[in-house]
């Protein structure tokens, strides 16, 4: 009582909230929450980004037009067995999320996840140009496909690598700790440095991998400027480059095994790889889901890698959406049409984001 | 220990040989001297080891070209943000973890929900609206757009609210301010989680490449991780490979050092920040 006495000019709590929350709400407000929806607007006009900026009223309106010039094209007809590979995957991964819900193999929010993701995989491979018809822009959509091409590589290599690694490493010791270091310090380096590290390596002329192929009488692949392997110059690059999470996620998974498990399978004589794929990795599971979801997100946004080493080429096949969308706002000037496409990553990612906010939220119970 | 913890470890020792060999490549060549690396690289043991071996890089990288400027501005930003980002985070953590205001529920959402939205669905809007500023070029342009990004904010609240509720009512029943227990009681107790949080944040900055690729058009206002960029894709020609990778070795040194040193914070911030940010 006396301290609220003696306190007029002391601030309410609310107040006290209030001051305190003023300097990130005024941060958030101007430079994330304005621009998202700046964002939007600008996906709605044709906006030349020289024009404009000489002129600020020479933009136009144009409504969804950037984001029909973007994805969709003339003609466009739709089959059911248009891309058959996709499409059949895509129906296998219907049935599959079904039959697996059904047997209460997975959780309800695997198998949502699944059966959505199945349903666009066979959707949407299906739309095609019909006869006389294009995309109209011809770039995007192989873009996205070299992008999803990019983590199908990437998101596998890094989980099954950091997870046999975290299951070698989980162990207190001196050694041990010193690998764990050793595995994780690629991981904290630039993307210019990793680029410029390995863009020397995969040099023909001076890289390493070249001077040994050749002392071994190979002759050295040319990597970055071949279509059959700048895809896996990059994924290799990457996967060097961000194992380091996913393996420390993996060692903090295995740390809450509980030993007793493993005792009790030693004495029905299951050890080593045994152990492992009876006990480690369905204990594994959540853990497992939640670092390809993370992987997932962190892989698509792919820019550096590809915008360093190749440029995107040879002939755009490792040209990734990011870099697609850095293009056409900063060199082709179209900032209506990138952000567009900007929208399109936005969507993306936010239903990983919600898949991962899911996962975790399981992860408490 | 067991015989097959030995060969677990003599067998592990291949896999993390070759992990470290392309670092390892990248700091041999940067003792190397130019006129060599030019006719082969593959000098000793494939260029695994600086024989023949020279520092001049090293000095001259110091004593002519921008360097040394890019290596200024990546700590004046990633300090800069560091800062920036603790003071906003902190606060507004602690508002939201502890302290009782209308409408918490829903603020909590909003500035929450901002976690979704990716740095590269952003960088086009942000762009045309600092070039109204007229702000590009300059060391604000590189630092604020991340203070706004609510990946601290979580981090904080998430550890006040772990902190037991009776420290602050015993401070409240001696008449002390709702500021004075954040100044006082908070911050000296949350400092692990700002050591966490400012270790992520100065990751985050020194290798930052989209935003100030875009940001920063002129050679003054690079950062180290940009400036490299700018000089990798001619490197043979102009600079020199040498000089080139000890440009790369300069630039990954204050987070190496660092990761050797706060290992387990380093760990701990791009755990959280990889799981959420």
């Amino acid at each position: 009582m006396a301290a609220r006495g003696a306190s007029r000019r002391r601030l309410t709590q609310s107040q006290a909230a209030f001051v305190l929350l003023l300097p990130f709400l005024a941060t958030y407000a101007l430079f994330l929450v304005y621009p998202f929806f700046r964002g939007i607007w600008i996906s709605l006009h044709d906006w030349n980004l020289l024009a404009v900026a000489f002129n600020p009223d020479a933009k136009e309106y144009v409504g969804l037009r950037n984001y029909e010039r973007v994805m969709w094209g003339r003609n466009i007809t739709w089959g059911a067995l248009a891309s058959p590979a996709l499409q059949i995957i895509g129906v296998i991964g219907i049935a599959a999320s079904i039959f697996l819900r059904r047997m209460g193999r997975v959780s309800k929010v695997t198998a949502i996840a699944l059966g959505v993701a199945s349903v666009l995989l066979f959707v949407l491979p299906g739309f095609h140009p019909g006869e006389g018809g294009r995309w109209y822009d011809r770039r995007f959509w192989p873009t996205v496909g070299n992008t999803l091409v990019f983590v199908a590589w990437t998101v596998p290599g890094v989980t099954i690598a950091a997870l046999l690694l975290a299951a070698a490493l989980n162990r207190e010791t001196k050694a041990m700790t010193v690998y764990r270091t050793l595995f994780f310090l690629s991981q904290i380096l630039s993307v210019t440095v990793v680029t410029l590290i390995w863009q020397i390596m995969f040099s023909p002329r001076q890289g390493l991998i070249a001077n040994i192929t050749e002392t071994f009488g190979g002759s050295p692949i040319v990597w970055l400027t071949d279509e059959r392997f700048a895809m896996a110059a990059i994924v290799i690059t990457t996967i060097w480059w961000s194992l380091g999470i996913a393996m420390i996620l993996f060692l903090a998974g295995l740390q809450d095994i509980s030993k007793d498990l493993y005792e009790a399978a030693a004495l029905d004589n299951a050890t080593g790889p045994k152990a492992f794929w009876y006990i480690t990795l369905p204990n594994l599971k959540r853990t497992i889901t939640l670092v390809i979801v993370l992987q997932v997100i962190l892989q698509f946004q792919v820019f550096g890698q590809a915008h360093l080493m190749t440029l995107g080429g040879p002939n755009d096949t490792t040209q990734v959406l990011v870099r697609y969308i850095y293009q056409t706002a900063f060199r082709d000037s179209e900032l209506g049409r990138a952000s567009a496409m900007a929208m399109f990553l936005f969507v993306i990612m936010g239903a990983f984001s919600i898949l991962q906010f899911v996962v975790g939220r399981e992860d408490v119970k | 220990m067991n015989r097959g913890y030995y060969w677990l470890i003599i067998g592990l020792a291949i896999p993390a040989f070759l992990w470290l060999v392309p670092t390892l490549w990248m700091v041999s060549l940067s003792f190397q001297p130019n006129e060599v690396l030019a006719r082969t690289t593959s000098t000793t043991l494939f260029g695994l080891i600086p024989i023949p071996f020279t520092a001049d890089n090293y000095a001259a990288l110091f004593s002519f070209g921008q360097t040394p400027m890019w290596f200024l501005n990546s700590l004046i930003v990633a300090v800069g943000m560091t800062l920036g980002v603790l003071a906003v985070s902190t606060t507004a953590g602690y508002a939201l973890a502890r302290l009782d205001f209308p409408f918490k529920n829903a603020i909590t959402v909003i500035c929450l929900i901002g976690l979704m939205v990716p740095e590269q669905a952003v960088f086009i809007p942000l762009y045309t609206m600092f070039a109204d500023f007229g702000w590009h070029n300059s060391y604000h342009a590189l630092i604020l757009p991340r203070m706004a990004v609510p990946i601290g904010v979580f981090l904080m609240m998430q550890f006040f609210k772990a902190i037991p509720q009776d420290i602050e009512e015993a401070a409240r029943l001696d008449g002390v301010t709702w500021l004075q227990i954040f100044w006082y009681v908070m911050l000296p107790l949350a400092r692990p989680a700002m050591m966490t949080l400012a270790i992520l944040t100065f990751l985050y900055a020194w290798n930052d490449y989209l935003w100030p690729l875009v940001s920063a058009q002129r050679q003054e206002f690079f950062t180290i991780t940009l400036g490299l960029a700018s000089i990798q894709s001619n490197f043979a020609q102009s600079e020199g490979l040498g000089r080139v990778m000890a440009s790369g070795v300069i630039a990954s040194l204050p987070v190496v050092v660092m990761f050797l040193i706060f290992q387990r914070y380093v760990v701990q911030a791009m755990t959280v920040g990889g799981s959420k940010g």
